[in-house]
């Protein structure tokens, strides 16, 4: 092709010319699909399978206690090293709060991390579905692998994660291994990104986020967040 | 132009073509894999509305994967030049207004992205990154012309 360009009448080369068209055409042709696809197929799905206790209202997040208040939203991605520390910090008061129906808690399981994460939170759909979400998602964060998308979170894996949450319902083994829940881990993205979440974890309190500075990592700064919004 | 220095000024371009080609299309790659994060990444600078900043996050990674497919070909460079300069421009000034007003944010320019804890950031080094490949596009647009290309040969 360079040589061609030496030959003296370069500017007068139709096959060259129509080449450069041809090549600038594709590219063009191929940047305009490729990013209308990436808008198009990021959006809320429609109509799709939803976990129970999920709803479009509460941003397609598992919702424990739906009536209860204030309502606490959880925004997170298994595979998220932050997050497991702030489960491990803010874990256990959670739980309790949830267990004693002091809140409404929705927990949003974000997959921005990778594809290990979107399984992740599929057998998370799944596990709430037998009614173990609670449970499984600390099982989840003990044996959170160090390295993210490391090839360790696969279907196999999570069902085994899942039995050590307690979870017999024979169900859970083939919802994992069917991805059922997979095109909702869509929009919980969708969602997360319309509300401009944009880190994990993200804790909003009645609809507005905690301060990220203080109150995410500190067992009491977080309680107090909470009990002053009326968490008994 | 003396002919030694043509000589030479065709494999700088060459090489500034590959560098910067390269550079965009690692990085639109990178991120079109997870468009999810991407967009979380324009989100985070909080300049454009959610509604645009998600927009672009799905989109821009597949303009600097077709403007450096086009560099490294060699093919309509002076454009593809101003597309990706302009686009390193853009990039230091969303992340030096991050930088001014204090968020703690990832530059998410190779995939990630997003808010990051406190003295966690790197806006030095992102700054002076996208300003050495800006100076790149501007000398592929003076010139163009470069080894192996398309385009065809300015007229001597």
């Amino acid at each position: 092709m360079a040589s061609a360009n030496k030959n003296g009448n370069s500017s007068k080369q139709p096959q060259q010319k129509g080449m450069r068209g041809l090549v600038i055409g594709m590219i063009v042709f191929v940047v305009a699909v490729g990013a209308a696809f990436a808008v198009i197929s990021n959006q809320s799905i429609k109509s799709l399978k939803l976990p129970s206790s999920v709803s479009k209202a509460d941003g397609y997040g598992i919702t424990f206690n739906p009536t209860g208040s204030p309502k606490i939203d959880i925004w997170e991605d298994f595979q998220c090293p932050i997050c497991d520390r702030f489960e491990g910090i803010n874990g256990n008061y959670i739980n309790q709060v949830i267990q004693a129906g002091h809140a409404k808690v929705v927990f949003h399981t974000m997959s921005f991390i990778g594809p290990e994460s979107i399984l992740a939170a599929n057998a998370g759909a799944c596990a709430a579905n037998s009614g173990k979400f609670v449970q499984f998602h600390a099982a989840m964060y003990n044996n959170q692998p160090t390295t993210e998308n490391s090839g360790k979170i696969t279907n196999a894996w999570l069902t085994l994660i899942g039995a050590a949450a307690g979870i017999s319902d024979p169900k859970f083994a083939s919802c994992v291994n069917n991805g059922d829940y997979i095109n909702w881990t869509k929009n919980i993205e969708a969602d997360a990104a319309a509300k401009n979440v944009n880190a994990t974890p993200t804790v909003f309190i009645n609809g507005k986020e905690i301060d990220r500075n203080t109150q995410y990592m500190d067992a009491v700064a977080f309680k107090k967040a909470l009990t002053d919004a009326g968490v008994k | 132009m003396l002919k030694s220095i043509a000589k030479f000024q065709v494999w700088i371009s060459l090489l500034a073509r590959l560098i910067l080609g390269g550079v965009l299309i690692a990085a639109g790659a990178l991120k079109a894999g997870n468009p999810a994060h991407a967009a979380m990444a324009v989100r985070a600078y909080q300049v454009l509305p959610v509604t645009f900043a998600n927009i672009l996050g799905y989109a821009l990674p597949w303009v600097e994967m077709g403007a450096g497919l086009a560099l490294v070909i060699g093919v309509a460079v002076k454009g593809a030049a101003i597309i990706g300069g302009g686009l390193m421009v853009v990039f230091i000034i969303a992340i030096a207004q991050a930088w001014a007003r204090g968020l703690s944010i990832d530059c998410g320019c190779f995939g990630g992205g997003g808010a990051v804890a406190p003295g966690h950031t790197a806006y030095v080094q992102e700054i002076l990154r996208d300003t050495g490949l800006s100076a790149l596009a501007v000398y592929l647009f003076r010139f163009p012309h470069g080894k192996f290309g398309l385009d065809k040969a300015p007229q001597e």
